[in-house]
């Protein structure tokens, strides 16, 4: 049955037959880095095809649909965090199989080409991950590659051309994420796969470089050497599924938001160089420009320059040295930047409060979705967030009780209820009302009413809550209300719609959104507190209608709101 | 002959690493893309949807087709306003009955229209007809329109959207 199987195979010329392919000098751990190299671009393969089944490439979806995979769909974040890391791996791993080439000189002829092509798939490799980082359209990515791209445009000549080719026209939209999502799901694949097949077929034609003084008998591939590439791909898979676990997948920072500030950092292979533009001062571009080519000049001559025969270690040291000293470079300004930024500790507090704004933006998408609008906009998802943003803006200096420069009465969770307003008619002037006022220190202010009997007051503050539209009114209560009232309040007060008090303000439609509104919009109207008894400023001129209103729907929701309801709400941004 | 029991152990470790290896990213790739098919990832409102005052449609007066729209929808990652679910032929019987057809196709979901001069209902794609009833006439249709739930509360018309299963007999919810 196999042997049939291959017969059929081998005559339909799908596979050569013959002499199994072989490997000179025997099987080693030495060889094993392509293996896990190759597996690190199957992984991405993969991981990718997943990613791209979850993923929408526009510049309102794309956080959106990446905070879903993470937060929400079944295994995202593992898929996701998989496809991150195994990048940051195959860096690694391909740093690693560099610097083993070089230390065996396996660079020589006739492995030119080899080395070649294998520095364009590091170049190739560090393309892509640039091109991947963007894509979840978070604030991370998203000024990152501002940053790159601005890197780019500094080149001389043709930058400004780069950059609207790049980011697809005049600034950051869509077209930058349908750009990249197509180099770096397209193009670059293909590119990557097209020079890995040549990188790779060189390398297997002209065979391993032999190791030391070892005897060049070769030896079957299979199993003896795939077994080796097995292991070494097993334990690498091993660390990097358990990193990917305890990191749980990769982070995801709050929607990109050209208007919020945010410390970007490149990718953590890029990080010397983002050292070293900081070092440069004012010649950051001209070195973020040089330092790369000089970098690649150095990898592409060594073959050039290294062309004695000998592959001994000790006669090559020149070479070697100033290989090792650019990489010791590399190392160490990466380290400077790692540890420049751990000692930042203004950087560690705004690092905090991005991370506090990535949380909550990822708990609104979870739980009340992404607004059509973009993804910025899951702001203000939470209930009355636009209220309360405007309230923190525009109000809070004089209402909040924790203000020190509080002018008017407290504003919080059961402003208008009963027993405020049973409060208020009380004493008026109390710290919690007129007390932080002009008012309180003129005749025109109310007087207390403590004296009055208590069933006289009850059926007033009934009747008073009563105007904000309440349905748990007592009418008896409201009735007797409605006499007292006659008696004590309508010297200065009024209850008539539209209709002023004599000498205080009317209060028709206490408590609804209706009235509110009307007095946001104006205090000083001669139907609220007057010109000359508040110190308000009027808000129909600073707000427009639909914060305004916003506001006070706001203030009917506080009337019935507990703390532990207010404290329930999500923060706003 | 030990040789050859150390390659053929040799083999089957090196197929029992790439398995596990392979098993550890293929399971999660196969859960990720398959969960969605059992989760409703689209969101309707099983509420009624306001469709308008109910005075507005007459006894004897031709069907009336009312979008229905939904206030909002949660479509995986995204949460829309407003979202138009289709549409319903609306009709008054009686002075206190309202009849509510979907505009949907039984045959194959496209949106019925109403033609005028027959007087009956008509599917432009492959001229299925139905009465005003919804009663099917001819056509490929295996069975008539399909009746909304409605109710009047406080004057205004309520419709609960339901979308069924085209293409079969029997009427089933999709």
């Amino acid at each position: 049955m196999k042997t049939a199987l291959r017969d059929y195979l081998r005559e339909r010329g799908v596979s050569r037959g013959g002499a199994p392919a072989t490997i000179a000098g025997g099987a080693s751990f030495a060889y094993v880095f392509g293996a896990v190299l190759m597996w690190l671009l199957v992984i991405e393969a993969v991981t990718g095809l997943a990613l791209a089944a979850f993923y929408a490439p526009s510049a309102t979806d794309a956080w959106a649909s990446v905070a879903y995979l993470q937060d929400q769909a079944v295994l995202g974040w593992f898929l996701r965090g998989l496809h991150f890391h195994a990048a940051s791996a195959t860096v690694i791993v391909a740093g690693l199989h560099l610097v083993q080439t070089a230390l065996h000189g396996a660079y020589k002829k006739p492995r030119e080409l080899v080395w070649w092509l294998g520095i364009l798939l590091m170049v190739l490799i560090l393309a892509w991950a640039v091109t991947g980082y963007v894509l979840r359209w978070d604030q991370a990515g998203y000024w990152a590659n501002k940053v790159e791209v601005g890197i780019a445009a500094a080149t001389p000549v043709v930058g400004g051309a780069i950059r609207k080719l790049a980011i697809g026209g005049n600034d950051y939209g869509n077209l930058t994420l349908t750009r990249f999502y197509t180099l770096h799901i397209l193009l670059l694949p293909a590119i990557v796969g097209a020079v890995t097949a040549g990188h790779v077929m060189l390398a297997r034609k002209l065979g391993a470089t032999p190791l030391g003084d070892r005897e060049r008998t070769a030896r079957p591939r299979w199993p003896d050497q795939t077994l080796r590439n097995a292991i070494a791909v097993a334990m690498m898979m091993t660390v990097l599924i358990v990193y990917v676990v305890a990191m749980h997948g990769v982070e995801l920072a709050a929607p990109a938001d050209p208007s919020q500030a945010y410390d970007a950092r490149p990718l953590w292979y890029f990080r010397w160089l983002f050292e070293l533009r900081d070092l440069a001062g004012r010649a950051e571009k001209l070195v973020a420009l040089a330092m790369p080519a000089i970098v690649l000049g150095a990898l592409i001559a060594l073959p050039l320059v290294d062309r004695a025969p000998t592959r001994e270690l000790k006669r090559r040291l020149p070479y070697l040295g100033g290989l090792a000293g650019l990489l010791a470079l590399i190392g160490g300004l990466t380290l400077a930047s790692f540890i420049g930024d751990a000692r930042d500790r203004d950087l560690a507090k705004r690092n905090t409060l991005a991370e506090q704004r990535a949380q909550l933006a990822r708990k609104l998408a979870r739980d009340n979705g992404v607004p059509v609008t973009g993804a910025s906009d899951v702001f203000f998802t939470s209930p009355m967030a636009r209220a309360r943003a405007v309230f923190a803006a525009r109000c809070k200096s004089c209402h909040d009780a924790e203000s020190m420069d509080r002018k008017g009465p407290v504003i919080g969770p059961g402003h208008g209820n009963r027993s405020w307003i049973m409060a208020f008619v009380r004493n008026p002037s109390g710290d919690q009302f007129w007390g932080h006022s002009k008012l309180v220190k003129t005749d025109a202010a109310m007087k207390s009413f403590d004296q009055m009997p208590a069933a006289d007051l009850e059926s007033v503050v009934e009747l008073i809550y009563g105007e904000s539209g309440a349905s748990d009114i007592d009418e008896a209560k409201r009735k007797h209300g409605s006499e007292v009232f006659e008696i004590g309040c309508s010297d200065c007060h009024a209850r008539d719609e539209g209709v002023a008090g004599a000498s205080a303000p009317g209060l028709f439609g206490l408590g609804t959104r209706e009235y509110y509104l009307s007095f946001i919009s104006n205090p000083r109207s001669a139907l609220h507190m007057g010109r000359d008894k508040s110190e308000m400023p009027r808000f129909d001129k600073e707000l427009s209608v639909s914060d305004r209103d916003a506001l006070a729907e706001y203030l009917v929701w506080l009337r019935t709101a507990t703390p532990a309801d207010a404290a329930a709400l999500d923060p706003v941004d | 002959m030990a040789d050859e029991d150390r390659r053929r152990f040799l083999k089957v470790a090196t197929c029992a690493i790439g398995g596990g290896v392979g098993l550890a990213v293929a399971g999660p790739f196969v859960t990720l893309i398959v969960a969605p098919a059992g989760k409703v990832t689209v969101t309707a409102p099983t509420d009624p949807l306001d469709l308008g005052a109910a005075e507005q449609f007459r006894v004897g007066a031709e069907p009336r087709k009312v979008d229905v729209v939904a206030p909002m929808v949660k479509d995986a990652w995204i949460a829309a306003r407003n979202v138009v679910l289709g549409a319903a032929w609306i009709r008054r019987t009686a002075p206190d009955k309202i009849v509510a057809l979907s505009a949907i196709c039984p045959h194959l979901g496209c949106s019925i229209g109403w033609d005028a001069s027959a007087g009956n209902f008509l599917c432009p794609c492959h001229d299925s007809r139905f009465s005003p009833e919804g009663d099917k006439l001819n056509g490929p249709s295996e069975r008539g329109m399909d009746e909304l739930p409605v109710e009047v509360r406080d004057g205004r018309l309520q419709l609960t959207w339901v979308r069924y299963k085209t293409g079969q007999t029997a009427r089933e919810p999709a």
